[in-house]
């Protein structure tokens, strides 16, 4: 009867009403978000995030939760009705929704993937309730050299799935990593890279260096490109989709949120690419592949689904393990730090009402996204006709204010310009944010749990190679950085097959 | 993008020998005991390498179509102005105070950004969101939004 107990302090957390008002709140800015393009939740959770100092951690955490999850139903609202994803993980639902639009058919592709996300939501956080708590009993055996083999998998994996060259996304990874170690080190306190500079001391935030490389480069590309949006002008009606468009979808729903669970708690996984992977499972399975991208439903059903399990799944390893398996979980992960809170096997024990507060409220968050989503659509599709001139001023605003009110320093918003700069430059080159970010984050942990092991070892790098759970995950990682040199030695590679 | 991937290739080789030369300054500690400098030069090696690779596969490759330039042709000056606009921001921003330095910033971003709205409604929208700003993050959330010389 222990589920029933923590059902029970998981209802018992949310139902605060407090903690209820920050979830809707939550909630109602990721719809927000997801609908405006060029302002996605990576930007959004670290604009807020000073101003969750002032509440507790568990509802600065819920609300924040709910801005990742709220932001993957709003998404495919510009999809479907503009062609232009409000934010990455709803890019694969343009091919079919925005065809379903065209064909007169916005009202059941928007309803359907308002209830795909509903169920998807749902079925991901029950399967967190039963996966976290033994995952978490299996990571107290973790030690420095496990933490390390573990991160060093993430961070291979996120490479590897990289949507351009991996070479390059390893190249992002190694300077995340070094971007990671300026400032104060924290075994020997010596300065790195610092210059003396009172700023660089404490390290290059994380809030500058994300607004900077997701917020400001975006609006940059936008302002270049200056997409002019056209509403595909349609009569939003039917949102309730029919029964066949039900008999058509309940299996991709089902098949997507699985798919995108199991892309969200690997780590480097994430919403992304779990829509893609369920995209492509999707018309792998069809009987008639051919319908997609001419507006089958199964197409806009399964990613949308995926995309939010994903979003919920991806909160297994940051609870369990202390590891953030994408950008926004990182961002979490520093919430949490400031907090006080450390994540990692032993925070379901010790902060229960966090761990079961935050599952209560993805039950509750996904009720309030689905009320939202279906009834109010109309609301959403006026704050798209904001013209994005008059848009982005307040955007770039949000960013000036939100970098600077964390520690009040104007340095911190001139690196947030640079790095604005910086992220503009890799987008134009076709370099990823996402791994640089990911090994910023993980870098000051992971060189802790290099040097733990190298002291615990003597120096032998064999301490990786000599515990089981480290060989397997080491092993794991290596695979998959070796895969790509495999045809190598099978055949010479075509010209320009390796990127 | 052969000529870009040669190019950017290139930028972040020099950085990785900037990485290198400055984290052999640092105590490099032994096997043992990896000091402060240990884990920025192998990062520091391992960009180089892969920077060299990078270049390698850039030039093995065949000449693929260019791609789109990587400066904007038609607005390559707004997005100067707007960089401008940010960074003397961040310049003003103690001197004059948050509420004048958003509402100079806003006008001149609705003015200059990528179309120019009306006067009209440039100034009425910097006056809307500068205050509407200041209500929410200083007088309800309480941050510390820089006062300036004009006291506000």
């Amino acid at each position: 009867m222990d589920l029933l107990s923590n059902l029970q302090l998981a209802f018992s957390v949310i139902f605060q009403p407090g903690n209820l008002l920050f979830c809707f709140v939550g909630c109602l800015i990721g719809t927000l978000i997801g609908v405006l393009p060029g302002l996605g939740p990576v930007a959004t959770i670290s604009l807020l995030l000073p101003s969750t100092f002032h509440i507790t951690p568990v509802s600065a955490i819920i609300m924040l939760a709910g801005i990742y999850y709220g932001a993957m139903y709003g998404g495919s609202i510009t999809s479907i009705l503009v062609n232009i994803p409000g934010e990455a993980a709803s890019v694969i639902t343009c091919l079919d929704g925005y065809q379903m639009a065209r064909q007169g058919r916005a009202g059941p592709a928007l309803g359907i993937s308002a209830f795909g996300s509903f169920i998807a939501g749902t079925l991901a956080t029950m399967m967190i309730m039963l996966v976290a708590p033994p995952l978490a009993n299996f990571a107290l055996k973790f030690g420095p050299p496990e933490y390390f083999s573990l991160m060093f998998l993430g961070l291979t994996v996120l490479t590897y799935l990289a949507s351009g060259s991996m070479v390059k996304a390893l190249m992002m990874a190694c300077v995340g990593i070094f971007l990671g170690t300026i400032g104060t080190d924290n075994i020997s306190g010596i300065e790195r890279f610092t210059y003396h500079s009172y700023t660089l001391m404490d390290g290059i935030g994380l809030i500058p260096v994300i607004m900077g490389l997701f917020g400001i480069s975006e609006v940059l590309l936008n302002i270049d490109q200056a997409a002019r949006q056209e509403i595909y002008k349609t009569r939003i009606a039917n949102l309730l989709p029919s029964l066949r468009d039900w008999k058509d979808s309940i299996l991709p729903i089902i098949r997507g949120t699985f798919v995108g669970f199991f892309l969200g708690i690997l780590p480097g996984g994430g919403a992304v690419i779990a829509s893609f992977a369920a995209y492509a499972v999707e018309k792998k399975v069809s009987k008639h592949p051919e319908k997609f991208g001419t507006g089958a439903i199964e197409g806009v059903a399964s990613p949308e689904s995926a995309n939010n399990s994903a979003s919920q799944g991806a909160f297994i390893p940051l609870l369990t393990l202390g590891i953030p398996a994408n950008v926004v979980m990182a961002i979490l992960l520093g919430a949490l730090l400031i907090h006080n809170i450390k994540p990692g096997p032993l925070l379901i024990r010790d902060h229960p009402d966090l761990f079961w507060g935050i599952l209560g409220s993805m039950y509750i968050g996904n009720i309030m996204l689905l009320i939202l989503n279906v009834p109010l659509i109309g609301m959403w599709v006026k704050i798209l006709k904001i013209p994005y001139p008059i848009l982005f001023p307040l955007i770039l605003l949000f960013c000036l204010i939100g970098v600077y009110s964390v520690n009040n320093n104007i340095f911190e918003v001139i690196i947030m310009i640079v790095f604005g700069i910086i992220g503009y430059l890799m987008k134009k080159f076709a370099y990823e944010g996402a791994p640089l970010i990911l090994a910023f984050v993980l870098s000051p942990l992971m060189e802790n749990a290099l040097r733990q092991s190298l002291i615990m070892s003597h120096g032998s790098f064999s301490i990786f190679f000599t515990r089981s759970i480290s060989l397997f995950l080491i092993a794991s990682a290596l695979f998959l950085l070796l895969m790509p040199l495999l045809p190598w030695f099978r055949k010479r590679p075509k010209g320009g097959d390796f990127d | 993008m052969k000529r870009y991937d040669q190019i950017s290739s290139l930028i972040w080789f020099f950085f990785a020998i900037y990485i290198c030369v400055e984290s052999i300054r640092l105590p490099l500690g032994s096997w043992r005991d990896p000091g402060p400098g240990f884990l920025p030069l192998l990062v520091g090696l391992i960009l180089a390498g892969l920077s060299i690779i990078c270049f390698m596969q850039a030039r093995m490759a065949e000449s693929t179509e260019q791609k789109a330039s990587w400066y904007s042709r038609k607005r390559w000056k707004n997005l100067i102005w707007v960089l401008l606009a940010l960074l003397a921001y961040a310049l003003v921003l103690d001197h004059l105070g948050f509420l004048m330095s958003t509402f100079l910033l806003l006008i001149f971003l609705f003015r200059f950004g990528m179309e120019p709205q009306k006067w009209f409604w440039a100034i009425g929208g910097s006056v809307i969101a500068s205050v509407s700003c200041y209500v929410v993050f200083e007088l309800w959330l309480q941050t510390q939004l820089p006062k300036g010389i004009l006291g506000f």
